[in-house]
């Protein structure tokens, strides 16, 4: 299983990039972490993380239109695999099995 | 559009990043850095998106986003960085070997760093200034034949101005000088030292003015320049910039404005001071007379020299300049002006000391030579160690080469072991340097700051790689010219000869580390005696209190008795106290270096000078200074406190009296006086001169009125001294705050122990000798660990042997003899060769001393014997465990 852990960050990242299909790449997912969480991310932790999903398979990437703003240069836009979905699918299992369990008592008054 | 266009991140950011990013990521990097740059232009300004561009762009510069280029994957990176990891694997594999080199290097790095700080700050002092190439000083040697010559590097007040007035040459010239003054206000008045110097003197050296007026901090006479460090001193945090500050000058209360704030003086200057005026106060401190007189100096004068000029230029002016200026008052050739280069001060102690302090240079090349000689050993030591290792190593060597392995290729495969070495050794020499500064600075009164700057990493980087390649260099075209055959056939006959070699180098740093030990010895012995030696008076428990004459006193006379008079107050309180006795006063005290001396040209027209002290009737029964002839003053006779004079021997044969009870000092011109009495000669200077010429009087006009010539270096104000008899040193201080303050509650007191000057006056040499014996203390433990690496090596080789002669009836005595003569031997010639090397050193040093030590045999015996017992330490443990062994656990594995 070496390779296919997810790491916090990771799995946030790849959430962002299954929530902006089809438009996915670098800036993009910096500045919906930002609203989404209020985290400020740099933008090179951004590319490592999504290069490490890349390598695990989780995701998979072309590149894609250029504009005006990036100096004509094109983006990488990033799309989830079905193995990033499992994934994806297997962590939120394993929370949700584990936050069923929460003994109602503890919180009721 | 335009504007879009307009928009650009900073080119040269841009070009890093595709310098080193790979090509694969470098669309979609620049593409999204661009895109941020843009939204952070709006949002913040061009500036601010600069630099968080630029700060990206270094965020992406890491491992996985580099370039692998092409040009550097070749067959030599590959094999260095092979080379390295078979060299890790190795040392690795010899975990004690390796230590124990790391230690002895990282040892002697750091005691050679720790060396070269001193060093460096002594050969850098005044290196700094940004015309220090033209800076030069003025000396001036007067010489009217016979023992009349005067040599000094302080000059006349009106020299600033003839030589810019004479020589175009000359850019400017500048006075510098220092003096003491009271000052504050009444009741809280502090004596500090204030330099006077030319309103051009920030211009001239490069001391950075950081706050106030740059351009010209000394424009008039009310201006001062502080320090930083005055500034919080005097100030506190308030703004010091035009602020007051009362200065006592000639018995007037005079107001200073802070014009300026500079930057605290570097170490490595001669300059020294905290506070400074401009020169435009030397009309309100010297007389009219003074100003213009030639014939009086105090201020030390620099000169610039103009760019497109040169030294010669100016020099060859000189002469006709003296000539307009002194016109008739001097024969040719009798005043004589020179210059000397600014940089060349703190080192030459052939021109006579100024303000600036001069250093010995014997003392810096012999500590340069000795961080160096630790180093040596240390760097022998590896050397020595690993072609020991080579032994082991040979079969290694075979089976490389077998499999096609070169020669070069080898070399470099052995080399990268010791470049390794040193690289960590050098790591672990810094922080153990940077450790231990603090202690060196305590041990050798020293305050040495370490650099960690960009320029010191290259130094020590290229210092690290160049011990390592020059270590390893042998060793390693030792083993790699092995002979194949020879290799793997098992002879090692081969590696006979070179023992020689590994032997004599071993003999070699022995003979260092001997040479250190007994040098230090000596050092040692020479220091104890000197300030052990009896020098003719007491000074134990003896204490000094410096008396103020009244400022408004004038001339030297006037200073004597009205110091003596405030003397006689103070006196009568400390007399109170059970635990002071033998209470007495004089112009000088011992301890301190250059008593006033005067010149006379006696009944023959010969010159004469020797040293005056005018004292109190107390001062030598006080100080227990014998008496050879005659009888002492006697305070109740008031015939001696007019005429009565006391000589040391010394001066009864320099002015070749018999029988001097009753004489007089061979001159015309003094006053009524009788020679009552000869001391025994005792040591009032450094033992570095022999006792001089000195005449005690109690009346300093009998012999004022004869002399024409004076000199004083050392401060002739009357000092009280008393004997203080009690057990806490600590309450000395408490007596005399008493006393004092109902005394003279305006005045600082100042005080000091009689015995701890005179140690101050052998610092110089305490601190070598203390940085000597630090670093005796490192190479012994480097030879040491070289000596300990060395038995390991050779009880390992020779186990077999040991067992063969155990079986055949060896006793462990024997064997354990057998294995100590080897060393010995080599200690033994070690110890004879260091011998005549250590005789000529350091007959050399005490040269500088007029009293010294035999260098005695007892010296070496000592150092040889403390050699043995180290090296029987060493070697012991080892020895006896082989010699103790089961010889059938060697023999059993074939």
């Amino acid at each position: 299983m070496k390779g296919t852990y997810l790491g916090e960050f990771e799995e946030l990242v790849l959430l962002t990039v299954g929530a902006l299909y089809p438009e996915a790449y670098g800036v993009g997912i910096m500045d919906e972490i930002a609203k989404e969480t209020g985290r400020s991310v740099n933008i090179s932790a951004i590319h490592s993380a999504l290069r490490r999903l890349d390598e695990k398979g989780f995701v998979k990437s072309e590149m894609g239109g250029s504009t005006n703003e990036r100096g004509g240069r094109r983006k990488r836009i990033f799309e989830l695999t079905a193995f990033g979905k499992k994934a994806l699918d297997e962590v939120q299992e394993q929370r949700m099995s584990l936050y069923n369990r929460i003994p109602n008592i503890s919180f009721s008054s | 559009m335009k504007e879009q266009q307009s928009i650009r991140p900073p080119r040269w950011v841009f070009r890093f990043l595709t310098f080193f990013c790979k090509e694969e990521f470098l669309e979609e990097i620049s593409g999204d850095l661009e895109e941020i740059y843009h939204v952070n232009y709006r949002a913040h300004g061009k500036r601010s998106a600069n630099w968080r561009y630029a700060w990206n762009v270094l965020r992406f510069f890491k491992w996985s986003n580099i370039k692998k280029t092409t040009r550097f994957n070749s067959n030599i990176v590959t094999m260095t960085r092979n080379n390295f990891k078979i060299a890790a694997r190795v040392l690795w594999r010899q975990k004690v070997n390796t230590l124990l080199n790391v230690t002895g290097i990282s040892i002697g790095i750091a005691c050679f760093l720790l060396i070269s700080l001193y060093v460096k700050q002594e050969i850098s002092f005044d290196q700094f200034h940004e015309k220090g190439d033209r800076i030069y000083r003025t000396w001036t040697l007067e010489d009217y034949g016979g023992d009349q010559q005067f040599f000094y590097t302080n000059s006349p007040l009106p020299l600033e101005k003839a030589l810019e007035d004479h020589i175009p040459d000359i850019e400017m010239a500048v006075q510098y000088n220092r003096n003491n003054f009271l000052v504050g206000e009444d009741n809280a008045r502090i004596n500090e030292t204030i330099a006077i110097a030319s309103p051009e003197f920030f211009e001239m050296f490069s001391f950075p003015i950081v706050n106030g007026n740059q351009k010209n901090p000394l424009a008039d006479r009310t201006s001062i320049v502080i320090s930083e460090a005055y500034a919080t001193k005097y100030f506190g945090n308030k703004t010091p910039i035009g602020e007051p500050i009362s200065v006592l000058m000639n018995g007037e209360n005079r107001i200073f404005n802070v014009s300026a704030i500079m930057q605290d003086l570097p170490k490595n200057t001669g300059f020294s001071f905290d506070m400074m005026i401009s020169n435009a106060n030397d009309e309100l401190l010297y007389e009219k007379r003074a100003l213009q007189a030639w014939f009086h100096v105090s201020p030390e004068t620099f000169v610039l020299v103009k760019e497109n000029s040169t030294l010669k230029a100016v020099e060859e002016k000189l002469p006709a300049m003296i000539k307009t200026v002194l016109g008739d008052r001097m024969e040719e050739g009798e005043y004589t002006l020179g210059l000397q280069p600014l940089t060349d001060i703190h080192l030459n102690p052939d021109f006579p000391l100024g303000n600036m302090p001069v250093g010995n240079p014997k003392y810096v090349y012999v500590l340069g030579a000795i961080g160096l000689l630790v180093l040596l050993i240390a760097c022998i030591n590896y050397t020595t160690l690993s072609m020991g290792q080579s032994m082991k190593r040979a079969k290694e060597v075979g089976v490389r080469k077998v499999v096609g392995a070169q020669k070069s290729g080898l070399v470099w495969q052995y080399l990268s072991e010791s470049v390794l070495i040193t690289f960590i050794a050098m790591v672990i020499g810094l922080v153990v340097a940077y450790l231990l500064l603090p202690l060196f600075n305590n041990l050798a009164n020293t305050n040495l700051v370490m650099p960690f700057d960009f320029e010191s990493l290259w130094v020590y980087l290229v210092m690290a790689l160049g011990i390592g390649l020059a270590t390893g260099a042998y060793p390693a075209l030792v083993l790699s010219s092995l002979k194949l055959t020879n290799v793997l056939r098992g002879g090692q006959s081969s590696m006979g000869g070179k023992n020689v070699l590994r032997k004599s180098l071993l003999v070699f740093q022995l003979l260092l580390t001997v040479f250190l030990i007994s040098s230090t010895l000596i050092m040692k012995k020479q220091l104890n005696y000197i300030q052990n030696e009896d020098l003719g008076f007491n000074r134990e428990a003896m204490v000094s209190v410096a008396l103020y004459p009244d400022p408004e006193g004038q001339g030297l006379g006037d200073n004597f008795t009205s110091g003596f008079k405030n003397g006689q107050l103070l006196k009568t309180k400390l007399e109170a106290n059970p635990d002071v006795s033998d209470v007495a006063m004089g112009s000088h005290i011992f301890g301190s270096n250059g008593w006033m001396k005067v010149g006379f040209n006696d009944n023959n027209d010969a010159f004469k000078q020797f040293n005056l002290l005018v004292v109190d009737p107390y001062y030598i029964s006080s100080f227990e200074i014998q008496m050879k002839e005659g009888r002492d003053f006697d305070p109740a006779l008031d015939l001696d406190k007019r005429e009565s004079i006391i000589l040391n021997q010394a001066a009864v044969d320099y002015f070749g009296l018999t029988e001097p009870i009753g004489k007089k000092i061979p001159g015309e011109g003094f006053g009524n006086h009788t020679i009552i009495g000869v001391t025994e000669d005792f040591n009032f200077e450094s033992l570095h001169s022999e006792v001089r010429p000195l005449v005690i009087t109690q009346n300093d006009q009998t012999i004022f009125s004869g002399i024409n010539d004076i000199s004083i270096n050392d401060s002739p104000t009357p000092k009280l001294v008393f004997k203080y008899n009690g057990t806490s040193l600590l309450e000395v201080k408490s007596i005399l705050d008493q006393a004092w303050a109902s005394t003279f509650p305006n005045e600082e007191l100042r005080f000091d122990f009689i015995d701890e000057k005179l140690r101050l006056m052998y610092q110089d040499e305490a601190r070598v000798n203390k940085i000597v014996g630090i670093a005796t203390v490192l190479s012994i433990l480097i030879a040491s660990i070289g000596l300990l690496g060395l038995t390991i090596l050779i009880v390992n080789t020779k186990v077999k042997e040991i067992g063969i002669r155990k079986i055949l009836g060896a006793s462990p005595v024997k064997i354990f003899a057998m294995l100590f003569s080897d060393f010995s031997w080599q200690l033994m010639i070690a110890i004879v060769l260091s011998v005549p090397l250590t005789w000529y050193l350091m007959s050399n040093w005490l040269k500088d001393f007029a009293y010294q030590i035999n260098i005695g045999v007892d010296m070496f015996l000592l150092s040889g014997i403390l050699a043995f017992a180290l090296t029987t330490l060493v070697i012991s443990y080892h020895a006896i465990r082989a010699a103790k062994s089961n010889p059938v656990k060697a023999l059993r594995t074939e």
